[in-house]
């Protein structure tokens, strides 16, 4: 009477491994990073992108397309992009951006006529002002803090990199 | 009348120094030195609260990325020692989370340190492409990557959702997920 009894007992078990592997699988499928597939084929449409800053929803980088270097704000969970009016200038080499968490000021780091220099864009007014760099230093990266009142900027001084950071009102 | 005079002049004084702070654009500061020997400091990565700063401190040809308290505190320990040169440290809201691009052997690889936890996890990604930019969103569910491939330059974006807790300012609540939530 004992082998049908270890019969009916296999299909249990066999379910049982069989939830076992599937709920393994499944875990390990949790512990890989997923692409955003919509969003990463809209941005293999340019040429090259670079220099990424994502807060929030907001995800700022630099694209090139025809030789030109622009700025981008790309709303991730819409998958559109965020005109940024009076911002890219088809002479300007791009180095650093990055966005704050509201989505309202960029910070820049470009190449104009020459010049490196450190700028600060807020979208809502279009407006685009210069930043000093004191003591005196050529910027390289920047990173906006999530509220954006605080730049870390990475400045080039007496042939050292060095860390600024720049309270903004 | 010259005690007239004197306080119109310390009015004007005062009207100078208003409008002139009204121009200032903040105070800036040195980030805080990192002891003796002194070196290339780059990358910096300020967490969403502003309470840590990440960076990559070069010293003997050698990158390693240090996350210092604000303002001008002490070093934070990592369990991210070896495996340098370290690139492009991002931090998320409270720092629990450090993405960072670490080497292992030939291969360059993007890894994020759970600081609370002590784990480290590293992030597959695309094969035939190497890391070269990370930046993690302040609350942990997406990572964007700078990949070269095939020579080109890349950004794409990664949902981390499933993979790292989030990482919210205090007392903001998760949305969703509970009993008859969407």
């Amino acid at each position: 009477m004992s082998p049908p009894r270890a019969q009916a007992s296999c299909p249990p078990l066999v379910a049982l491994a069989a939830a076992a592997l599937l709920a393994a699988i499944a875990g390990c499928g949790g512990e890989r990073p997923r692409p955003l597939v919509g969003l990463n084929r809209q941005l293999a449409g340019e040429d090259s992108s670079r220099e990424p800053a994502l807060a929030g929803r907001w995800l700022a980088l630099i694209s090139t397309r025809e030789g030109r270097d622009r700025v981008q704000l790309v709303d991730v969970e819409r998958n559109a992009q965020l005109p940024l009016p009076g911002l890219n200038r088809p002479d300007a080499q791009l180095l650093s951006v990055s966005v704050d968490l509201a989505g309202e000021r960029l910070a820049l780091v470009r190449q104009l006529e020459g010049r490196t220099e450190l700028v600060l864009y807020q979208r809502s007014q279009g407006s685009l002002r210069q930043l000093p760099i004191s003591p005196a230093g050529v910027p390289r990266r920047v990173q906006l803090r999530a509220d954006g009142r605080q730049l870390a900027v990475e400045v080039s001084r007496n042939g050292l990199w060095q860390i600024d950071l720049l309270s903004l009102p | 009348m010259a005690a007239g005079l004197a306080s119109l002049r310390g009015l004007s004084v005062l009207l100078a120094a208003l409008v002139l702070s009204g121009c200032d654009l903040g105070a800036s500061r040195r980030a805080p030195d990192v002891g003796p020997g002194g070196g290339n400091r780059i990358d910096p990565a300020l967490s969403g609260d502003g309470r840590l700063l990440a960076s990559v401190l070069e010293r003997d040809g050698q990158g390693q990325v240090i996350v210092q308290q604000q303002p001008g505190r002490g070093l934070r320990p990592l369990r991210l020692r070896r495996r340098q040169p370290h690139g492009s440290p991002s931090l998320s809201w409270n720092g629990r989370y450090l993405a960072v691009l670490v080497q292992e052997g030939a291969q360059r690889r993007a890894v994020i340190e759970d600081r609370l936890r002590g784990r480290l996890l590293r992030l597959p990604l695309p094969p035939g492409s190497q890391p070269e930019r990370l930046s993690l969103a302040s609350d942990g569910t997406r990572l964007a990557v700078q990949l070269l491939r095939n020579g080109r330059r890349q950004v794409e974006v990664f949902d981390l959702r499933g993979l790292l807790e989030r990482d919210l300012p205090p007392g903001q609540a998760v949305l969703g997920g509970g009993a008859g939530q969407p």
